[in-house]
């Protein structure tokens, strides 16, 4: 991945989007109060263009910002770490929706990791009143992931890879 | 027939004025013996139309008003100078900042929303928060210009609540949805649907007797405690403005 002016203006301004949307919470994406799984979009191209070491970084380091962001004794780190690699190690995808499977079973990672770690903080007090709301949170995320991942994933694929024209609106 | 028109006018019961005399008599031993109650009965009617009227009426409440009001000033007083010798919570109303949400994260993992008051307006850790209706949660974490609000249905919030009727204290605990959980401290507790839940007045988190929510549906069936579901009374899904209840022990 040959690093350009523009190509670094993209990454840094799509980067930027994620705590943003993060903290933002738009609801004209939520479904149920629940929101999709931001960082999925932005680490799934970059981990394909840059193999899994880059994602492995990558994903260590927006754990570190969301964890930032959310501030509680939880981690977001383990299941983005694991995305990260996993992403890197997949290759190029052919087909836009393969971008939306993928980004659903990264989410499925991230948000079981989250919610183990729940229960067991809460295991000594019989957290069986988690359940419902954990798997709402998972299920919710992975379908709104999986339903915006090959517009956006797509999309940061295309604006972070060699084959893009840089200028978008010149023909 | 002349011999029986005489007999006949000498009968006593033809004689009227001993017919006056009793009745007078009956009415006067009526009179000693019923203790002047018709008198005040007559007195009732010919007096109403000069009874105090709405005006006066009007005097006695306001008068009822202040008095009680001399009486709550003088319980708040009470209320605060022994809740400082216990170490407990006290707010005043010159400690409400008033706030808007910026941002609004209800219904995923983080059920959290930030205010546009940080340390520089004076809020503080730990601080409670009040929308319309009552006690939405309590600030978590305080930047400049921002704080970030723990809502009481997070799944990380637990916090003392009181409930009202029965004067019982029970543990309010955030479950992830909408219908936060309170845990009784034992099994047998008379608590019913639609009982107002405050907060504690003992605690030492939060000031004390702010509304939360009522009484929802009860968990008779869970052991070994009494568990409810509370609908909160103030909705964070929909607030714009709370107000910051600065909070000083």
């Amino acid at each position: 991945m040959k690093f350009s002016l523009i190509k670094i203006t993209y990454l840094l301004l799509s980067f930027l989007l994620i705590p943003v949307l993060s903290i933002l919470n738009p609801i004209w994406f939520s479904l149920m109060g629940v929101q999709p799984y931001w960082p999925i979009f932005w680490l799934l191209p970059w981990s394909i263009l840059n193999g899994p070491l880059n994602g492995l970084i990558i994903g260590f380091i927006i754990g570190i910002i969301l964890d930032s962001l959310n501030n509680d004794i939880y981690t977001q780190i383990p299941g983005l770490l694991i995305c990260g690699f996993w992403f890197g190690q997949i290759g190029e995808l052919r087909d836009r929706y393969q971008y939306g499977l993928i980004a659903s079973i990264g989410t499925l990672i991230c948000g079981l990791i989250y919610f183990s770690q729940l229960l067991v903080n809460n295991y000594p007090n019989n957290p069986y009143w988690l359940l419902p709301f954990g798997l709402k949170n998972v299920f919710g995320q992975i379908l709104l992931t999986g339903l915006f991942a090959p517009f956006f994933s797509k999309l940061l694929y295309e604006l972070f890879g060699n084959n893009v024209k840089h200028n978008l609106f010149k023909k | 027939m002349l011999n029986n028109r005489r007999i006949t006018t000498a009968r006593w019961w033809n004689n009227k004025k001993l017919w006056f005399l009793m009745i007078f008599l009956l009415l006067i031993t009526f009179l000693r013996f019923s203790k002047s109650l018709i008198y005040r009965d007559i007195y009732y009617f010919i007096s109403k139309p000069l009874w105090p009227g709405q005006f006066q009426r009007e005097i006695l409440l306001k008068s009822y008003d202040k008095e009680l009001n001399i009486k709550l000033k003088q319980l708040e007083k009470d209320n605060l100078r022994l809740r400082s010798l216990l170490s407990l919570k006290k707010t005043t109303d010159k400690l409400k900042i008033d706030s808007s949400v910026i941002s609004r994260n209800t219904g995923s993992w983080w059920r959290k929303i930030i205010l546009n008051k940080g340390a520089r307006n004076g809020v503080n850790v730990g601080d409670a928060v009040v929308g319309p209706g009552g006690l939405i949660g309590l600030i978590e974490d305080v930047s400049g210009f921002t704080s970030s609000v723990k809502l009481l249905t997070s799944s990380e919030s637990k916090v003392g609540a009181w409930v009202q009727r029965i004067n019982t204290h029970g543990l309010l605990i955030g479950v992830g949805n909408d219908l936060p959980m309170l845990v009784f401290y034992s099994k047998d507790i008379d608590i019913k649907v639609g009982d107002v839940i405050l907060s504690s007045p003992a605690s030492t988190l939060l000031p004390p007797n702010i509304p939360i929510g009522i009484i929802e549906s009860i968990n008779l069936d869970s052991d070994p405690n009494t568990i409810a579901n509370v609908q909160l009374l103030a909705n964070p899904q929909a607030i714009d403005w709370v107000q910051i209840l600065k909070s000083k022990i």
